[in-house]
C-alpha cells in the first residue's frame, strides 16, 4: 500500500471519527436525545464518566480526530510518529471506556463503540505509515 | 532517528497520553462502585433539567431567590412521583432556572421501609449537593410501594449516573448521624406544619413565614398561581 493510500485512509477514518465525536459532543452540550439502537447511549452520555474536568470526553475525542486527520496532510517522520501515537493513545483510552460502559455504567453506547472501531482501524494504518518511512 | 528508536518514542508517547487520560478519568470519578449496579431510567432528562442550577443540601436554586417553595414528599408516594415527573421540570424551567424560586425538599418516610432507604440515600447525596439529582432519578424509577424496589443495585446505578457524586461516600453515609438527624428534623417540620398528606407544598417569600398551599391538580397549574402570587408580594 502506498503512502498516498495510507494518508487517504487516515483522513477518511479521522473524518468518520470526528463526525461521531461531533455528534456526541453536540448531544452532550445541548442535552438533545441520541439515535440509539443499544438503548444505553444517553445513560453513557450523561454519566459521570462523560466528562473529564468539566470537558466532555466526546469533545476530547473530536480534538483527537482533528489532530489525527491533520497528520494525513504531512509527510514528515515526526508528524507520522505523532499520528501513530495519537491513534494508540486514543485506542487505549477507548478500550478503557468500553470497560467503564460494561462494568461500571452497565450500558453501551453504539456511537462510542463506533468510535472505538474507527480507532482500532487507525492504529494499524498509522503504524503502517510510520513503518513505510522509518 | 533509527526505526527502533522511533517506535520506542511513539510507544512512550502513546502510553503517556493514553495512560494520562485514563488516570485523569479514574481520579475525577473516584468513588464509583463496581458491577452489580442497575442502570436507571431518565438519566438524560434529569441531567438536562438540573444542569447548572445550584444545589445546597436539600435546596435547589439560587439562595437569593425571592420566593421559597417547600415540597413535603415521600419517595414512595405515587402522587409525589406524578408531580415530580410532570410538574417539577416545568417549575424548574419557569421559576428555578430564572432565579425566581428556590425549592426545599422536606422528605417524609411514612409509606414504608423503602421510603426510608430512598430518603436516606437522597439526604446522603445532599451532603454532596446532589440530592435533587438522586431524588429525581428515584422518582423516575419508582416501583410499587413496599416491594423492595429500592435495591442496592438501583442506588448504585443512580449514584454512578450522577455527575460529581461519590457513590461510595453516599452509600457509606446512609446511616450516619447527620443523615439520621436530617431525617428526624424533616419529620418534625412536617408535623409542625400540619402536613398529613403528600405531596404538600408551602410557599412564601424567602426567609419569611410560608403558607401551605392546597393544590387541586398535580399539573404545574396546581402550584403556579401560588408561586406567581408570592412573586408579586
Amino acid at each position: 500500500m502506498t503512502d498516498r493510500h495510507l494518508r487517504i485512509s487516515v483522513a477518511a477514518l479521522s473524518t468518520i471519527g470526528a463526525g461521531v465525536a461531533a455528534y456526541l459532543t453536540y448531544a452532550h452540550v445541548t442535552g438533545s436525545p441520541l439515535a440509539c439502537a443499544t438503548g444505553g447511549c444517553e445513560i453513557v452520555q450523561h454519566s459521570k464518566y462523560s466528562e473529564l474536568a468539566g470537558v466532555p470526553v466526546a469533545a476530547l475525542g473530536l480534538l483527537g480526530y482533528v489532530a489525527l486527520g491533520t497528520t494525513a496532510a504531512f509527510r514528515s517522520d515526526v508528524v507520522r510518529a505523532a499520528g501513530a501515537a495519537f491513534a494508540l493513545a486514543g485506542f487505549a483510552f477507548g478500550a478503557y471506556l468500553i470497560y467503564v460502559q460494561v462494568e461500571l455504567i452497565d450500558a453501551l453506547c453504539q456511537w462510542c463503540l463506533t468510535s472505538d472501531g474507527v480507532l482500532a482501524l487507525l492504529v494499524p494504518v498509522t503504524i503502517l505509515r510510520l513503518r513505510s518511512t522509518a | 532517528m533509527s526505526r527502533k528508536r522511533l517506535f520506542v518514542v511513539v510507544a512512550a508517547t502513546a502510553i503517556l497520553l493514553g495512560g494520562g487520560l485514563i488516570a485523569a478519568l479514574v481520579v475525577t470519578t473516584r468513588g464509583s462502585t463496581g458491577p452489580s449496579s442497575t442502570a436507571p431510567a431518565g438519566v438524560a432528562e434529569v441531567a438536562t433539567m438540573l444542569r447548572d442550577i445550584p444545589q445546597h443540601g436539600a435546596v435547589l436554586g439560587s439562595p437569593k431567590a425571592p420566593v421559597t417553595l417547600v415540597e413535603f414528599a415521600d419517595p414512595q408516594c405515587p402522587y409525589c412521583g406524578d408531580w415530580e415527573r410532570t410538574s417539577l421540570p416545568v417549575i424548574v424551567r419557569k421559576y428555578v432556572r430564572s432565579g425566581k424560586v428556590r425549592i426545599v425538599f422536606n422528605g417524609m418516610s411514612f409509606v414504608g421501609s423503602d421510603s426510608e432507604k430512598a430518603l436516606r440515600t437522597a439526604l446522603a447525596a445532599g451532603e454532596q449537593n446532589r440530592l435533587w439529582n438522586v431524588l429525581a432519578l428515584l422518582y423516575l424509577n419508582q416501583g410499587t410501594e413496599n416491594t423492595g424496589w429500592v435495591t442496592d443495585a438501583l442506588l448504585r446505578g443512580i449514584g454512578n449516573a450522577v455527575p460529581g457524586l461519590d457513590t461510595k461516600k453516599m452509600l457509606a453515609s446512609l446511616h450516619s448521624t447527620t443523615v439520621t438527624q436530617k431525617l428526624a428534623a424533616a419529620a418534625a417540620l412536617a408535623r409542625e406544619a400540619g402536613v398529613n398528606q403528600t405531596p404538600t407544598f408551602a410557599v412564601g417569600r424567602t426567609n419569611k413565614a410560608l403558607t401551605l398551599v392546597q393544590i387541586t391538580s398535580l399539573e404545574p397549574s396546581g402550584l403556579e398561581p401560588a408561586l406567581d402570587a408570592a412573586l408579586r408580594e
